[in-house]
């Protein structure tokens, strides 16, 4: 009834009537000189490099070296031949089916072509022949899995061409079946299958029950992320990942008894043809797809569902500047493409109608800018049209920051240094802005100063983007160790230092404004001081904390300058290397920024320099010693900030570096000029240095 | 400004480019190779070739290009693979395969478009013929 895969339309008639050219084409080619090509003008050596080698095993995928051993039978050629059956299938068998098909749709959503995994299942290319009912139900709600999946990532603009294939090679169910039928259908099958339980409660029906209730589940779950008009119901979500995760145990507990294949050359039971879409598959070399075992598919899905549980907490964070952080935090555990898109999805903020009153609330709640809260202000038409003109063009460049963390992490770096673009363009207007509404406060008497409001707002973001950027070159593993220094230097004199100035900027702010409120709040009494509370300023941990990683990255530089005094550091060769190119290559996005000003390679040399020094000579062990001052103080910072597993392991660090630097300075190893190790592996920005 | 620079290290110069312009490149015109094989091999250009494979397998493509070992490129071509049957009617379901290359040694057999080919147009005589011979 419905259709496979449809015949790629011919752009011309293939001729029926063929003349027999082989002997004079050998003859003709005779007249030909060595080397050289006959063909017309259209046509050269250039676009005749792309052709593919024919018989050649590593560019013909079509040869049968390559096609493998198996006489490749389609749907309808195994039920001719008996080989697959349409009903009376054992629940063993239906375990079977339905975990091999789980894994291949694990294996599509870790980037391979769905030509190549799901509908490898050959059951899945004529459903509606399928007689048995469990089967039937299962093999359409693939159908609709693919559909909602494809959808959800597809909306959510995440994903990267290694991430996720698309592609459906004309495979479509016909007819279709709306989603709320599906569950219908699904749910029929789960009740006929409870009967069954309660007559003879046996393993095996218990699995395929749990099979069954599991991707109805699931599907709900993706109906109500896929949700545009209103927002998901999240309660409804948080029940029904609950269920997944219970359906999921079941799961697990019955993998070991679906019908497998203990063929040792072919690991696909009856049904399942690797091959069989070859044919559709672009020219290109051989591809081979290994489909991921039953019991990892299965511990996917439940390390999904619980990144979803994860996901689902944005509908409770209303503040831009939360959701951020939110955001870069998910994105460092590597999450899939499916919960990444989720989260795009289920946050308001990337929706850009409503961006922009978030973005005003941010800006607020960050630094409480007269322009937002004075009433004079407000009432100022042309600041309001000027401070609303600003707003919406934050949004588009928020929009991208936003998506930029929901892309995978190894191509976030690139798109950082496109983001500062826009964000040197919103600094400009920022100071604009400022410098007009602080013309107009000065003019009146009760509102504060509007020095900077906006700009310092906009450089928050900024300096964190540029630090992000730099920290990114060290998960993904950029840097040579001969060029730690430089960056560790920028992020220890610049990055970190302007980024606590801009949060004491805005924390002072904050204050004053609540000064102001208390004074305004205690005019009418007869109190003659106001009680002024001596509250925790809003930014104190933010601060000490960043100071921490300011002082552990002066750590890092005085070490590494010292490991370079010593010769323990292996350089590149001066005739083959230039430090200027490198490192205006690494700061290279930073250059167009107007805060914080980029610092050129001439400025680098002089304030590197050890003449600054005046007073002392620098040596390796001056260095250490400033170094495990850096770490000390970190340390000591670090333990007034509430704890965490991310401080925890920090801490770690900076007693360890403490301790081996503290050695060094003691002239341990002093003649050794075995470069020391940097070790990632307990934090990906800040390693721990080992001695060889 | 006075770089200070590492000792052996290369100072970056940007090209002066602002004297330096293109000359027209002046298209050399290659001597047509007229041997009758050529000739003849030129008239089959751009039609549509129908190759047997070593290996059973028919690619049918548009002709762009060949050389001394018969190594043939065809464009648009499309794979078909060998009949299950003896008849010529080819298996359904062509591979598309686009630009392609067929090394000359695993060609088997060469077929074009009869409609479109006309055997005897560019072969001279091989031998003088008289006359009475030609009927």
């Amino acid at each position: 009834m419905e259709s496979e895969v449809s015949n790629p339309t011919v752009s011309w008639r293939i001729p029926n009537n063929w003349a027999d050219i082989t002997e004079t084409f050998h003859e003709a080619v005779k007249d030909l000189k060595l080397g050289e090509l006959l063909h017309d003008d259209l046509f050269g050596l250039f676009e005749a490099m792309s052709a593919i080698e024919m018989m050649d095993p590593k560019m013909d995928a079509g040869m049968l070296c390559n096609r493998g051993v198996r006489k490749i039978v389609s749907f309808d050629q195994a039920v001719q031949d008996c080989i697959l059956k349409l009903d009376a299938f054992s629940d063993s068998e239906i375990i079977g089916i339905i975990d091999s098909t789980l894994a291949c749709l694990v294996s599509w959503l870790e980037g391979h072509s769905l030509a190549q995994t799901v509908f490898i299942n050959l059951y899945l290319h004529r459903p509606y022949m399928i007689e048995d009912r469990t089967l039937k139900a299962f093999c359409l709600s693939v159908y609709k899995l693919l559909e909602i999946i494809k959808d959800l990532v597809h909306k959510a603009m995440v994903y990267e061409e290694e991430d996720f294939q698309p592609m459906q090679y004309g495979y479509q169910l016909n007819p279709d079946i709306s989603e709320q039928r599906m569950i219908g259908m699904l749910r029929e099958v789960e009740e006929d299958l409870h009967k069954k339980l309660r007559g003879n409660h046996n393993e095996e029906t218990q699995g395929v029950y749990g099979r069954i209730r599991f991707i109805r589940v699931f599907l709900q779950v993706l109906i109500i992320f896929r949700k545009e008009d209103q927002q998901p119901c999240i309660a409804d979500c948080q029940r029904l990942l609950n269920t997944s995760i219970d359906m999921l145990y079941i799961v697990q507990d019955t993998v070991h008894l679906g019908v497998r294949n203990e063929d040792v050359d072919n690991e696909h039971i009856v049904g399942f043809e690797p091959s069989i879409n070859q044919r559709l598959l672009p020219p290109t070399f051989p591809r081979y797809t290994k489909i991921r075992c039953r019991a990892e598919a299965v511990l996917y899905f439940m390390e999904m569902v619980e990144r979803f549980k994860i996901v689902c907490r944005i509908q409770s964070i209303s503040s831009l500047h939360q959701a951020l952080d939110f955001f870069i935090e998910f994105s460092k555990c590597s999450p899939c493409i499916l919960s990444r898109s989720a989260l795009q999805l289920l946050y308001p903020g990337t929706n850009p109608v409503n961006l922009k009153d978030i973005l005003k609330d941010a800006v607020k709640t960050f630094i409480c800018p007269p322009a937002l809260l004075s009433k004079t202000l407000l009432a100022n038409a042309q600041a309001k049209h000027y401070v609303d003109t600003f707003l919406s063009h934050c949004s588009r460049p928020f929009q991208n920051f936003l998506q930029l963390c929901g892309h995978n992490r190894a191509r976030q770096r690139d798109k950082l240094a496109h983001l500062l673009e826009e964000f040197t363009t919103l600094q400009d207007e920022a100071e604009r802005v400022d410098a007009f509404l602080h013309n107009l406060s000065v003019s009146s008497p009760l509102s504060r100063p509007h020095i900077a409001c906006f700009g310092t707002w906009v450089l928050y973001h900024t300096l964190r983007i540029m630090i992000m950027y730099l920290l990114a070159g060290f998960e993904l593993e950029l840097y040579s160790v001969h060029e730690f220094y430089y960056i560790y230097w920028y992020l220890y004199e610049f990055l970190y230092g302007w980024l606590i100035s801009a949060l004491s900027r805005a924390d002072s702010f904050l204050v004053e404004n609540e000064i102001l409120n208390e004074l305004q709040k205690n005019k009418g009494t007869s109190k003659k001081k106001p009680k002024y509370k001596k509250k925790p300023r809003p930014y104190n941990r933010d601060i000490i904390y960043l100071q921490a990683l300011q002082n552990m990255c002066g750590g890092y530089y005085k070490a590494l300058m010292g490991f370079r005094l010593e010769g323990k550091l292996s350089m590149p060769h001066p005739r083959f290397d230039s430090e200027q190119v490198r490192y205006e290559h690494r700061f290279a996005p930073f250059q167009n920024l107007l805060t914080p000003p980029p610092v050129v390679y001439s400025e680098f040399r002089d304030m590197t320099s050890f003449q600054r020094f005046q007073q002392q000579p620098v040596d390796s062990v001056f260095l250490y010693i400033a170094g495990c001052k850096h770490f000390h103080q970190a340390r000591q910072l670090f333990e007034s900030v509430p704890m965490d597993h991310e401080v925890a392991e920090l801490l770690k660090i900076c007693k360890t570096n403490f301790i081996v630097l503290k050695l060094l300075a003691g002239g341990h190893k002093k003649d050794s000029t075995k470069p020391p190790e940097f070790d990632f592996t307990s934090h990906k920005y800040f390693a721990m240095i080992k001695l060889n | 400004m006075k770089e200070v620079l590492p000792s052996t290290s290369t100072e970056v110069e940007s090209e002066d480019v602002s004297e330096y312009e293109p000359e027209p490149v002046e298209k050399i015109e290659k001597p047509l190779n007229m041997a009758p094989g050529a000739v003849k091999l030129r008239s089959l250009l751009n039609k549509t070739f129908r190759i047997e494979m070593t290996d059973g397998r028919i690619l049918i493509g548009v002709f762009l290009c060949t050389d001394r070992d018969a190594n043939i490129i065809l464009g648009s071509c499309s794979e078909y693979l060998p009949a299950e049957s003896k008849a010529k009617t080819l298996n359904e379901e062509p591979r598309m395969l686009g630009l392609v290359m067929v090394p000359g040694k695993h060609i088997v057999s060469v077929h074009t478009d009869a409609n479109d080919y006309d055997p005897g147009m560019y072969i001279p005589l091989s031998k003088n013929i008289n006359s009475d011979d030609v009927t």
